[in-house]
């Protein structure tokens, strides 16, 4: 094998627009989910490994009110938005008096049957054939966005708008948590992460606290959804695997804990990594190259907690890992 | 006299087999410090977790300020302000010691979402408020320098005094302390006893207090409540509880075992 | 159940008795009441459904409960000896089935002897990830979140490692898949019966071993309560590593078993049978050698009773469901002390 090719082309390919787009407009995605679980986990001590699943219930809700009831876009939003801040709270309620190790276990398990229903509940969402046709009202806004673009030379780029999009939402939301953490409120939820028991003895009820920050999740999950449904044009169980709520850790850890910035720059870098390496020319079949994939990203999962649980960002002192 | 500020009355609870409170009954008078003493295993911090609502109890009543409060979740509790130490202190490490302060403030809309949006302006008011009183307390408590830094970094002896002075920004009426010399050196354990005092003649703050050293008992309470074996088995006056015959062989006892 | 056993009772008085008798009776003996919830079901289906059904549902129950046990006790066992809630469990029973793949397809050895490699092998795998990962992050002083995310890189690695080497494509053990033999009406594979005897008998064996050998008391006494178990003079250091080679070879076995069963194997079986595992031992009491035998079996019966009521594709789902009703009603699971949450 010689490397000549594989570094010509990966070079082309980092230095294309298309892949850029793609890829950041993922890293953008997937930051905005990973921004709950950097609420739960980094800033409330719970564990949330059902953030898929929050997603699957606000892109399928979004999908299915436009594309079988017939709502705007617009209307469906918030109304999908609302059902998944519902359906965490419904989880929370009975499993957030639990320890933290069931409660990680309650979430994958309701995350599964979401996909599960997804999967089978074909007359509602379309089963594996997947469920399309949510996306017109925002075709045209995306349309009109890109036409505004020509005098930055951006007109042939037809996903350059849900981009730019995802990234404002996801800076104004990092921005409002990070203001939100800075108020008593953030106090209390950090308070919570640390001793339950010591905001209790001072008159706070740590368990609404919980709540709160699951239904946020769950919201930040829902989002991320629309962002990708848009992105995919279709909905598709495949989508919702616990597997993306495992990367979503990944980028948590290597952003580092407690911090939403760590989270952005966390999505940045396994996003370009995992679609770099679809332009990777290796003697390999595509499955390899998947399979390889994510044995880096166990990996670096696992190097990343044994030795530098702070992560890139982190601080030392508010790492939560090693307690 | 007026009724007492805390009546516990007949309170049980049982750990599999082992009977860790077994009829307890009390009172605390409104304004006194009162002493809770007894072996080690006598029940005391279980009685704590069950009067604050930690524990459940299988058995017996509280009442605070004439209304009951058992079965009650701890941070209702809590707001009815009676707040408890821990004889394990429970200092939160990862966050400033100022910020440990300030959380333990009441009424502050900032804390719930609703209030951060429609009472902005109050909330921050009110957290200068807080953030002053903080610092008042953190100077008594000789903490004022470490302010800024972690709890964490605090040695055991500091954490017990930040948790005193924690529990003080709840603006309490009654205070439980489990234990709170343990482990303060006794420079620090005086300053933090003649507090206790001021804040009980000054702002009428009532406290229960966990304690072994029998000094310490003798000189700073009004009342003691003696403990063996899950029972409140004497109360009364320090003096007079140090001449009952039940208290000697209880402690006899326990060091007969031990 | 209250409300059948309450109208026996004669007055108001007699009833509050009856009800606060039979509540103790209740969680002195969870497995009796587990036993008669069952026997419950299974009276009311055959009501509903007929015998036939139910029994041949019942007996493919006992097939899929036989690799669920197998695989549900290593998990509690792991668990309560070092606190590791272990999500490369499921992907431990992959790389066992794998690896008898490898024996009997590759190599060509006889079935028998590729169980037993995959036994031996994924022990070993087993007691690896403990000398490399578990024991120095335990020394470490590692937190629960850091040991579940790092189950959680463990898992991708050994799937996605298998998924490298051998693809994505179902592959098949060198087993009987199409004969099969009938009684009383019941039709069952070949290897099924095989693989739902053997599994049995291994679950006897393992139940027998963990009573009676000093080897299994300490076991479940570590489990139980690994700080006591220390101070009283056990040897935890060779009481962890039996686990894991227990835990891990039993895990390879159930691969096996699994396998052999449906037919076929994916790179994602493991994962797949991971929550089932989960509400099994959640089901026993987590921490629970013997609960969690008794889960696995009783989620067997769950999933193929269920394909009774509802479409054969929810069936996974049953497993989930269970896990949630269980965690919400009772969170000890049926056989754990209240004590422990
Ligand atoms: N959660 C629990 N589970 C089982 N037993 C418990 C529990 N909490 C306390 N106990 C037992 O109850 C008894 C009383 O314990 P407690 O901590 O209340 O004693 P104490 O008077 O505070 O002792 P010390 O002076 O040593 O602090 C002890 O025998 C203890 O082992
Ligand atoms: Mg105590």
């Amino acid at each position: 094998m010689t490397w000549a090719p594989f570094l010509a082309l990966s070079f082309e390919a980092f230095g294309s627009l298309d892949f850029w787009i793609g890829a950041m407009t993922l890293a953008g995605i997937y930051a905005i989910f990973t921004l709950g679980l950097q609420l739960n986990v980094g800033f409330t001590g719970v564990i949330n490994f059902g953030q898929a699943g929050f997603m699957a219930i606000g892109a399928y809700t979004m999908g299915i009110l436009v594309a079988d009831v017939g709502l705007s876009l617009w209307l469906a939003l918030p109304i999908a938005t609302l059902v998944t801040m519902a359906a965490g709270l419904l989880i929370g309620l009975p499993s957030l008096r639990l320890r933290a190790d069931y409660f990680a276990i309650v979430t994958i398990a309701f995350s599964e049957i979401i996909r599960y229903v997804a999967q089978n509940a074909r007359g509602l969402t379309g089963g594996n054939q997947g469920l399309l046709g949510f996306d017109s009202q925002w075709i045209d806004v995306s349309n009109a966005v890109q036409d505004g673009l020509a005098p930055v030379g951006l007109e042939d780029q037809f996903l350059a708008p849900l981009l730019i999009v995802t990234w404002l939402t996801l800076l104004v939301l990092a921005t409002a948590l990070r203001y939100l953490q800075g108020t008593p409120w953030g106090r209390v939820l950090r308070a919570v992460r640390e001793d339950e028991d010591a905001v209790r003895a001072l008159g706070k009820n740590a368990f609404a606290y919980k709540l709160q920050s699951i239904a946020i999740a769950a919201a930040l999950g829902a989002v991320a959804g629309y962002f990708l449904a848009l992105n995919l044009a279709f909905l598709n169980p495949n989508s919702f695997e616990p597997l993306y709520t495992f990367i979503g850790y990944a980028i948590l850890i290597l952003g580092g804990l407690a911090s939403f910035f760590g989270v952005i720059v966390g999505s940045v870098v396994v996003y370009t990594l995992l679609e770099a390496t679809r332009f990777l020319e290796l003697p390999l079949s595509a499955s390899q190259v998947a399979a390889l994939r994510f044995v880096v990203v166990g990996l670096v999962l696992i190097l990343l907690v044994a030795f530098r649980p702070q992560g890139i960002f982190g601080k030392r002192q508010e790492m939560v890992l090693g307690d | 006299m007026t009724e007492p500020l805390l009546e516990v009355s007949d309170v049980a609870k049982q750990f599999g087999g082992i009977r860790a409170v077994d009829g307890a009954s009390f009172d605390v008078e409104r304004g006194s410090i009162t002493a809770l003493i007894g072996p080690n295993g006598a029940g005391k911090t279980t009685l704590f977790n069950i009067v604050t609502g930690f524990e459940r109890g299988d058995r017996g009543t509280i009442v605070l300020d004439g209304e009951r409060i058992d079965r009650r979740p701890p941070h209702t509790i809590a707001r009815r302000r009676m707040v408890r130490t821990f004889q394990i202190t429970k200092a939160l490490s990862a966050m400033p010691v100022i910020d440990n302060m300030a959380l333990a403030a009441p009424d502050q809309p900032g804390e719930h979402l609703t209030g951060l949006l429609l009472r902005a302006p109050v909330a921050r008011r009110r957290e200068k408020e807080v953030r002053e009183r903080a610092h008042e307390l953190l100077e008594v408590f000789g903490l004022s320098d470490k302010a800024e830094e972690y709890a964490g970094t605090l040695s055991g002896g500091q954490r017990k005094l930040l948790e005193l002075a924690r529990a003080l920004m709840v603006e309490p009426r009654l205070v439980l302390l489990d234990e709170p010399m343990a482990g303060v050196n006794p420079s620090l354990g005086r300053r933090l006893l003649d507090h206790m005092h001021e804040l009980c003649e000054r702002d009428g703050v009532t406290f229960l207090f966990i304690e072994h050293d029998m000094d310490v008992v003798m000189a700073h309470s009004d009342k003691v409540v003696v403990m063996a074996q899950g029972a409140t088995i004497a109360s009364g006056p320090p003096a007079q509880v140090r001449s009952d015959q039940a208290v000697i062989d209880a402690y006899l006892g326990a060091q007969v075992k031990a | 159940m209250e409300a059948e056993a309450s109208p026996a009772q004669p007055g108001a008085l007699g009833r509050r008795e009856g009800r606060a008798s039979l509540r103790t009776t209740m969680s002195a003996n969870p497995g009796l009441v587990a036993a008669g919830i069952v026997l419950a079901i299974a009276v009311a289906l055959i009501a509903t459904q007929g015998l036939q059904p139910v029994a041949q549902t019942g007996l493919n129950g006992l097939i899929s409960g036989s690799y669920f046990a197998l695989g549900a006790v290593g998990l509690t066992l792991v668990y309560g000896t070092l606190k590791l809630v272990n999500f490369a469990h499921g992907d431990l029973l992959t790389f066992g089935a794998y690896t008898a793949f490898v024996a009997n397809i590759t190599l060509g050895l006889p079935i028998l002897l590729a169980v037993l490699a995959a036994i031996v092998v994924t022990a070993a795998l087993g007691v690896f990830t403990e000398r490399v990962m578990w024991r120095p992050m335990r020394a470490k002083g590692a937190g629960l979140l850091q040991l579940l995310l790092m189950t959680l890189g463990l898992a991708f690695v050994i799937r996605y490692a298998i998924q490298f080497v051998a693809g994505t494509a179902p592959r098949t053990l060198d087993v009987d898949v199409t004969s099969s033999v009938g009684f009383l009406g019941l039709r069952i594979g070949q290897t099924q019966l095989v693989v739902m005897l053997a599994g049995f008998a291994v679950l006897i064996g393992v139940g027998v071993m963990l009573r009676s050998t000093s080897l299994g008391r300490q076991m479940r006494a570590l489990s139980d309560n690994f700080d006591l178990a220390e101070v009283s003079g056990i040897d935890t250091d060779r009481v962890v590593m039996a686990t894991w080679i227990f835990a891990a070879g039993l895990a390879g076995l159930a691969g096996v078993l699994y396998t052999s069963s449906i037919g076929t194997m994916t790179p994602n079986l493991g994962f797949f049978l991971l929550l089932t595992l989960f509400a099994a031992v959640i089901l026993g009491g987590i921490g629970n050698a013997y609960g969690a035998l008794a889960g696995g079996v009783l989620l067997g019966l769950a999933q193929e009773w269920s394909t009774l009521l509802v479409d054969a594709r929810w069936k996974l789902a049953v497993g989930f469901l269970v896990l949630i009703l269980v965690l919400i009603v009772r969170p000890q699971g049926l056989f754990g002390r209240k004590e422990r949450l």
